[in-house]
């Protein structure tokens, strides 16, 4: 095999195109700085992505699919993992962006402060955020105009104060979201039009998003849906300082004699094995991935893995929960109209409160039944076969939507990414293994919102109601985070509030693994305005020579 | 090709077949509205399992992928894992008929059928069954899907048949079932005319929004 020319070091080196990685890249770029951007998966461009269900929800066309990438989850330290597809991302040029619809709420003020607000909670590593909602906030606020973001400032009763609203007004109201709010509303309920990563009119050049069956869990044909791949990866581009290489999965980060980050060896299409130097490293890679890839960067002087000295990587893992109560109706709900996710939502039980009997609280909205379409579209006490299960299909599967919410999973000293001692990819890599037994409090704060989910659909007429409670943590919500935790102490935490890895400075992760809670709402809209904060400072340290003074040349 | 030689099947033999679409028709059974029979189930099914031809059909709805490098392995492996699944299960459909009526499954009535089916579904594999829909959310769950992909080889013969047969039945009509739209047509799903249209974006599901919007800082006395 012919071996390929070692490419030129670059300033800064970004893993993974995803959410986190292609709003870090779009601000860099724009800055003046020259980034390399490795990518494991494909480029896959609008024209590759179609309304087939089968293929993208059931054959994995867009998912991993696991005979290739498989993970490895158990219950406890105790049990013997298995393999299982535990929070599957889509790894692709835009990652998880590619096929989602995107509900993209802010945090809210407690949410950096849940520790003095809740206090103590035992089994559980609650700790307070580095920084707070007023240093994230003019970055929610570029990332809603930048990425664009349809909602509507003030109808959320309780959401945190805002500097600007949104660019685009809500998204057209569906049958589902109409209910929700008919339902909220005679229970004394707030609610509000779910803000989603979508054009509700055109906007900055772009034309309104298409509205399809075929959204979430769906490639979008149009491109008119607001993703990194849609908006980061070409802004990114355009700067033509964007060299994005696709196709190249990293092994591997290697690091100098002073410990700092010298390296990413990585993978491309053809097999090859190629070292690409930078000045500073970004993981963007997912809070599974990036977790994996320090552990997986091990050395004399990190024999524990990459910035792990405080044996803190992958630990406090935490994935959401998405559980629902399902209501049927006997008018028709169109839930799969607008691929059953263009929503309404609720605050209400997003704050903490002590009367509940658990800590935290959760995002609600309305949406689909599953997925929206028919062939993964199912309710609780449907049989498998039969004439029955026909007569409900018919009945049921067009007058049907749930209340769904976003369980805020407490973080846990022992739920945690690890490798696998067995199983490997389809690259002799060992994959993550994750080990999760939900808190208490978790399942008591389920149970406890999918009633009042429940209440909520009894009073939009719902004919008959199912409560589907949580009973482990599956990661069915493709979220992830709080595997490098940022933190001020360096005895409990693996990042920097600048999310720079404490034990090596030319190192950062961008993705959901430094949130030090998981939070009740979407992380995707946090994730990118962190990222984007992050970005910043990376830029600003370069001006002042820090961080960036070994880079082999200027932009 | 052998499409032809085989009377259009191309990978099921002629009793695998007759088997196959009798199983389905009584998982989806024909009423006053088609069933999985007139959906075309069978079919299907024999083009999934033929190899890896029909895996993805291209989104505009302009044939099929073709699929390379590791993909294709992945593929190949799934598949063959699922054909023995299927020759094992439709054998074993068989035995537990002659032991119980003394007949193969597709000479039976509707009824022992049902029996024979429901035997299959017995209740040792019921909570394993259970377990992987709850793991994957797929099929034909206790539980709604919520937003994961399915593990489809860890199934067994049953849910599997029973899952191919749902598949059949409500996927795009361009996999060779949900012939004329049967399958959208019996629940209310109005589906794009063909994947071409979804592809250039002139499906819309606009006209099935509701008809008031809501005036959402109005309504909750609270806008800014
Ligand atoms: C169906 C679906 C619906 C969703 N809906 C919502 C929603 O409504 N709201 C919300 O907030 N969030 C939602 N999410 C979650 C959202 O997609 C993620 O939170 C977000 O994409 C995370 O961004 P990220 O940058 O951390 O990772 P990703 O976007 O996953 O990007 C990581 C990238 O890194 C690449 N990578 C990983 N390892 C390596 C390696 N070793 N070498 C090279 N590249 C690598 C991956 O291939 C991937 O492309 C949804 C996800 C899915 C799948």
């Amino acid at each position: 095999m012919a071996r390929k020319p070692k490419p030129e070091k670059v300033d800064v080196c970004i893993i993974g195109a995803g959410a986190s990685g292609g709003t870090a890249a779009k601000v860099l770029t724009e800055s003046g700085v020259n980034v390399v951007a490795l990518e494991r998966g494909p480029y896959r461009k609008k024209e590759s992505f179609g309304g087939d269900e089968l293929a993208n929800v059931n054959r994995y066309n867009l998912w991993p699919d696991p005979i290739l990438n498989p993970r490895t989850y158990r219950g406890s330290n105790d049990e013997e993992p298995r393999e299982e597809l535990f929070c599957p991302v889509p790894q692709m040029v835009g990652g998880g962006t590619v096929h989602w619809q995107g509900w993209l709420p802010r945090f809210t003020e407690n949410d950096f402060r849940l520790k003095t607000v809740a206090g103590e909670v035992p089994g559980t590593t609650l700790v307070d955020w580095p920084i707070s909602y007023e240093d994230l906030e003019p970055y929610y606020t570029k990332v809603e105009w930048a990425f664009g973001v349809s909602g509507q400032a003030g109808a959320n009763k309780y959401e945190s104060p805002r500097s600007k609203g949104y660019p685009t007004p809500p998204m057209p109201t569906t049958n589902y979201a109409r209910k929700f709010h008919e339902g909220c509303n005679e229970l004394g309920y707030d609610s509000f039009p779910t803000p989603m990563a979508a054009l509700s009119e055109p906007y900055n050049g772009r034309p309104a998003t298409a509205l399809s069956a075929f959204a979430q869990q769906h490639g979008d044909p149009t491109g008119t849906r607001s993703s990194a791949l849609s908006v980061w990866v070409p802004q990114a581009l355009v700067t033509g300082r964007y060299d994005l290489r696709p196709d190249c999965y990293v092994h591997e980060i290697t690091t100098d004699e002073h410990g700092r980050a010298k390296s990413a060896i990585y993978q491309d299409a053809d097999g090859d094995f190629i070292e690409q130097e930078a000045a500073v490293f970004m993981l963007g890679c997912g809070a599974v991935e990036s977790a994996r890839l320090l552990l997986l960067s091990r050395s004399g002087r990190f024999p524990n893995g990459l910035a792990n000295g405080s044996d803190l990587v992958g630990r406090n893992a935490t994935f959401h929960e998405y559980s629902a109560a399902v209501g049927v109706f006997d008018d028709p709900i169109h839930a799969w109209a607008g691929g059953g996710y263009v929503a309404a939502s609720s605050f209400e039980f997003y704050e903490h409160d002590d009367s509940r009997g658990f800590v935290g609280g959760s995002h609600i909205a309305a949406a689909g039944v599953g997925i929206p379409l028919p062939i993964n579209w199912s309710l609780p006490d449907r049989p498998a076969w039969g004439a029955e299960a026909k007569r409900m299909d018919r009945e049921y599967y067009d007058h049907s939507f749930a209340v769904g919410m976003v369980l805020h999973d407490m973080p846990q000293h022992d739920n945690r990414v690890e490798l696998d001692d067995t199983v490997e990819d389809a690259w002799g890599l060992p994959v993550a293994r994750i080990t999760l037994n939900p808190h208490e409090n978790d399942l008591a704060m389920g149970r406890w919102v999918i009633d009042r989910n429940a209440e909520i659909l009894d009073a939009a007429g719902a004919t008959k109601t199912y409560r589907v409670y949580p009973e482990r943590v599956t990661g069915n919500c493709s979220h992830q985070h709080s595997t490098t935790r940022m933190g001020d102490d360096p005895d409990t935490s693996v990042l920097n509030r600048y999310c720079q890895a404490h034990e090596v400075d030319n190192l950062f992760v961008v993705d959901g693994g430094p949130f030090p809670t998981a939070t009740g709402a979407n992380p995707t809209l946090t994730i990118m305005a962190n990222a984007w904060r992050v970005a910043e400072h990376v830029v600003r340290q370069r001006g002042s020579g820090r961080a960036t003074t070994t880079a082999g040349k200027g932009a | 090709m052998s499409e032809q030689e085989n009377g259009g099947r191309l990978f099921f033999d002629e009793h695998q077949w007759a088997t196959v679409e009798a199983a389905m028709a009584r998982i989806i059974p024909t009423d006053d509205q088609p069933g999985a029979r007139e959906a075309g189930t069978a079919e299907f099914l024999d083009r999934y399992l033929s190899g890896i031809d029909y895996v993805y059909a291209k989104p505009d709805g302009s044939g099929f992928e073709k699929l390379e490098g590791k993909r294709a392995g992945a593929w190949r492996q799934r598949i063959d894992a699922l054909r023995g699944k299927y020759a094992e299960g439709i054998e074993e459909l068989d035995r537990r008929s002659r032991a119980r009526f003394d007949r193969d499954f597709v000479e039976l009535s509707e009824d022992q059928q049902d029996e024979a089916l429901a035997e299959m579904e017995r209740p040792e594999q019921q909570k394993d069954l259970e377990q992987a829909q709850v793991a994957t959310g797929y099929g034909a769950p206790p539980e709604p899907a919520m937003q994961q992909t399915s593990t489809e080889i860890e199934l067994d013969f049953f849910p599997l048949l029973a899952l191919h047969t749902r598949q059949g039945f409500y996927s795009d009509p361009v996999y060779g079932g949900n012939r004329d739209r049967v399958g959208w047509r019996l629940i209310g799903f109005e589906g794009p005319e063909s994947l071409a249209e979804t592809h250039a974006g002139r499906y819309t599901t606009r006209p099935f929004f509701a008809e008031e919007q809501i005036d959402w800082k109005k309504e909750n006395g609270h806008g800014s």
